[in-house]
């Protein structure tokens, strides 16, 4: 009765892994904070490995499977090689257990890890692009994609080449690259998606139309002036003038913010759900890390310096992605089994295939968590990091739990 | 000469729900014109709430089914329009009210 083509979706059986593997590594992550101690320096060796495996085993894996779901929704076309996400997967998966391995035990492993994550990034930028010359729109969320996936392409080989020099032991200015290589992930890669797939999704779910969106075209332009006038002054070694370039950073999101606040007082849809809920926490997050980051840098003081990257990481990334995967997991489980049934039975709602228990643990464990862990690590307090950390990965269970839960709904489930 | 009459239609749109926000595309204000000429072909000039709506052809796909429902009708044509674009003014009262909208 429906002949629906799957352009806009993609088949589930390739994004299913995707989403298993970064819940999994997601609570793993979580729970091995605990056996570090939280007043070492960022730059610590075990600390960048696990920045490793919480970035690439969870954000990014999620990010691509979301990706492979929303490229094609947010571009209005299909995508150019969707097979390509089974790629993607293994290598992504394998290269950064190689790569987090190789930090903590083994450097020579670090370049095998780290071709194995750059042969599935440039996969994934192949299709991307590939897709991208398919569409006529040039929407704020095409101008992201394109953006954030120039700005991967550059953090991964500059990524590549240290891990190389690690592993084969020889000499780069890994106090250059690694600053641009960092800026380029988390602010021109993750934060430029996250802004122009937020101005597709966030009026989507929220039902909110009509809307100027100046704010957030100034904070999309700021915010990859800053990326790239960062890169270049880092990497001629004119600090003051990288340092700079990170407060247009800040000037972007709180451009941002404004554009969220318009968002936030039209959206038509206000019942306080647990997506929004998740999203609320997200850009509170995200506001916190702001002020603690501009306050730790005027004031030397780097305890707020890591409380705004435990917000930054664990508040936004995680609350953001998490929040999402509570709505396109459904989606995609429902569009590949009760699609077909719509018509002929009566078939679930998106909501009521979420275990509302399980999704709420999940939400006040990991609130809880991160509250504690961001005042453990303001004033300093391991053991108070280390409670924020245990409730922090309970959160992640009952996450995991809730994600599988989805991932197996069928028809028995819904009576 | 039909004697198919729009709210048979109707009645039948009613009956599509939009499983993200639970309510039947009517109600939602998506449907804004049914048109039913004397060969009983039928024309539905509907919008969605978004462009970047991911069940897009799956909507439109029901769409044109769900009014053959009924014996009589022959050909289903969809129209999808951009324009007006859609707001949370055009739902009835009722979905206004579940979404806390008023």
């Amino acid at each position: 009765m429906f002949n629906i083509s799957k352009d806009f979706a993609p088949p589930f059986k390739m994004i299913e892994p995707f989403f298993k593997f970064g819940s999994i590594i997601y609570v793993v992550a979580i729970f091995l904070l605990l056996l570090f101690d939280s007043t070492k320096s960022l730059e610590d060796f075990t600390i960048v490995g696990w920045a490793h495996l919480f970035l690439l085993g969870f954000v990014m894996i999620t990010i691509f499977g979301a990706m492979a779901q929303l490229v094609p929704v947010v571009l209005e076309v299909g995508h150019y090689n969707v097979d390509l996400y089974n790629r993607i997967y293994k290598a992504l998966s394998i290269g950064s257990i190689v790569m987090v391995i190789g930090f903590w035990f083994f450097p020579i492993l670090l370049p095998i890890g780290g071709a194995l994550v750059l042969f599935s990034m440039a996969t994934f930028l192949y299709e991307t692009l590939m897709t991208l010359k398919k569409t006529k729109a040039n929407t704020l969320t095409v101008k992201s994609v394109k953006y954030g996936n120039y700005f991967l392409t550059v953090a991964i080989v500059i990524g590549f080449i240290m891990a190389l020099a690690i592993g084969m032991g020889f000499n780069v200015a890994i106090d250059r690259l690694l600053p641009i290589h960092v800026v380029l992930v988390l602010f021109g890669y993750v934060t430029v998606t996250i802004i122009g797939l937020s101005m597709v999704l966030l009026p989507m779910f929220g039902l909110a139309h009509g809307y100027d969106d100046t704010n957030v075209e100034i904070a999309f332009k700021i915010l990859v002036a800053s990326v790239i006038a960062y890169s270049l002054f880092k990497f001629i070694g004119v600090n003051f003038l990288a340092n700079s370039a990170l407060f247009g950073v800040a000037l972007a999101i709180i451009f941002y913010f404004k554009q969220l606040v318009i968002l936030y007082q039209i959206r038509a849809r206000k019942i306080l759900d647990i997506w929004y809920q998740h999203i609320y926490v997200a850009f509170i997050s995200l506001a916190a890390s702001l002020l603690f980051g501009l306050f730790g840098y005027f004031f030397g003081w780097s305890n707020s310096l890591k409380s705004a990257l435990w917000l930054f990481t664990l508040g936004f990334f995680a609350f953001i992605i998490n929040g999402h995967l509570l709505k396109i997991i459904p989606f995609l489980v429902w569009f590949e089994r009760f699609s077909p049934l719509v018509g002929k039975k009566k078939v679930p709602m998106l909501h009521e295939m979420l275990p509302n228990r399980d999704t709420n643990f999940s939400f006040w464990f990991s609130l809880a968590g991160l509250t504690f862990g961001a005042f453990g690590l303001l004033i300093g307090s391991d053991s108070l990091f280390k409670g924020g950390v245990t409730l922090f990965g309970f959160g992640a269970i009952f996450m995991l739990k809730s994600v599988i839960f989805i991932l197996n709904y069928s028809e028995e489930d819904y009576v | 000469m039909c004697s198919v009459t729009k709210e048979q239609i109707y009645n039948e749109l009613r009956k599509i729900i939009d499983p993200e926000v639970g309510f039947n595309l009517v109600e939602m204000g998506l449907i804004y014109d049914v048109k039913i000429d004397d060969e009983c072909n039928v024309k539905v000039t509907m919008t969605l709430s978004t462009k970047a709506c991911p069940m897009h052809q799956m909507i439109v796909q029901w769409v044109k089914d769900a009014p053959k429902q009924i014996d009589e009708v022959n050909e289903v044509e969809v129209n999808l329009v951009w324009e007006p674009e859609w707001n949370i003014s055009m739902a009835e009262e009722s979905v206004k009210k579940a979404l806390g909208a008023i």
